[in-house]
């Protein structure tokens, strides 16, 4: 299985993303993807930490094992696409 | 293998007996080497043995529903299977095991109970530990409600840095996931907020301390009650 890392960024320059050393193993992309969601998800619901004001504004950067980005997974996905009329 | 001497042991609690309780639990202790992850108490199952860490810590997990997280930290200022031997059961719901390995000095609980019947100073000293354990599993739940990832996250670097010799704490963000509760990106997240503060370097599985002072105010009243509690009740490190 292909290890992915779920690098987050919380705003821009290099002191904005939050670096997985470790990553996890997942079948393909799509899982990754779902597994970000998952996270983020996690995090919306029940956490809270003073250098993130809004969680909607993070994103998953994830990269594969040669630290190419090949997804991107904004926490803002996680609000479903309802139509108001 | 010589019974290990009251000058030489590390553990806090065994350096705060009196020679004479040292001497009655002395014939009974057997050092052995402890492995990472190395499970010391099984949840529901009989405490048959307790345990002086004397070098590294042990963690206790409460494992429900699928999830596990962190409830309490035990090194070299305590014993581990102490709150269910003298309080009475013979077991806990709760699973213990080595966070980071060392060495122990391991105590049958039948040899452990019977030196605290014969010696009220011993018994003493133990429920004031006690007491100690219950200011630490209170202060989790305060600092549980009233703190931030990454206020919490400070609060228990703080207190495994308490439990290692030097700066480095071996640990992945997986395990700092289990402490706080959250999902392995929740820590990714906390550690750097740490890191960006410059009170910490992370490397991959390693943690170093790098500004105790600064940690301590940012950790804001999370930390400092059991061990200001400990201090007090059995003596200063």
């Amino acid at each position: 299985m292909p290890r992915y890392y779920f690098n987050v960024r919380h705003r821009p320059g290099p002191a904005g993303l939050a670096v997985d050393p470790e990553g996890e193993d997942l079948p393909d992309l799509s899982a990754a993807r779902a597994r970000a969601l998952e996270a983020a998800r996690d995090l919306i619901a029940r956490h809270r930490l003073l250098m993130i004001r809004d969680w909607l504004v993070c994103l998953f950067e994830i990269e594969d094992e040669d630290a190419q980005c090949v997804l991107t997974v904004p926490f803002s996905d996680t609000v479903p696409d309802v139509d108001y009329g | 293998m010589s019974q290990p001497q009251q000058a030489s042991v590390r553990n806090r609690l065994l350096k705060a007996l009196s020679a004479g309780d040292f001497a009655r639990l002395q014939p009974h202790l057997q050092r052995r080497a402890t492995e990472l992850r190395q499970t010391l108490i099984c949840p529901q199952e009989p405490v048959t043995q307790l345990f002086f860490p004397e070098i590294g810590y042990v963690s206790v997990t409460a494992d429900v529903a699928g999830n596990r997280i962190e409830v309490g930290l035990t090194g070299c200022e305590g014993l581990v299977g102490a709150s269910p031997v003298l309080l009475g059961s013979d077991r806990a719901p709760y699973h213990e095991f080595v966070q980071s390995p060392g060495e122990v000095l391991a105590i049958d609980t039948a040899a452990f109970c019977a030196a605290v019947d014969e010696s009220p100073t011993l018994r003493r000293l133990m429920l004031r530990y006690l007491q100690t354990t219950m200011v630490q599993v209170r202060q989790t739940a305060y600092a549980n409600a009233a703190y931030t990832m990454d206020v919490r996250l400070a609060r228990w670097l703080l207190m495994c840095h308490d439990r290692v010799d030097g700066d480095a704490i071996t640990i992945t963000h997986d395990f700092i996931a289990l402490m706080l509760g959250v999902q392995r990106s929740g820590a990714t997240l906390a550690v750097q907020s740490l890191e960006g503060s410059r009170f910490i370097k992370a490397q991959r599985g390693r943690i170093t301390m790098l500004d105790r002072e600064a940690m301590l105010a940012f950790a804001d009243g999370s930390y400092g009650v059991p061990e200001a509690e400990y201090a007090r009740l059995i003596g200063e490190a």
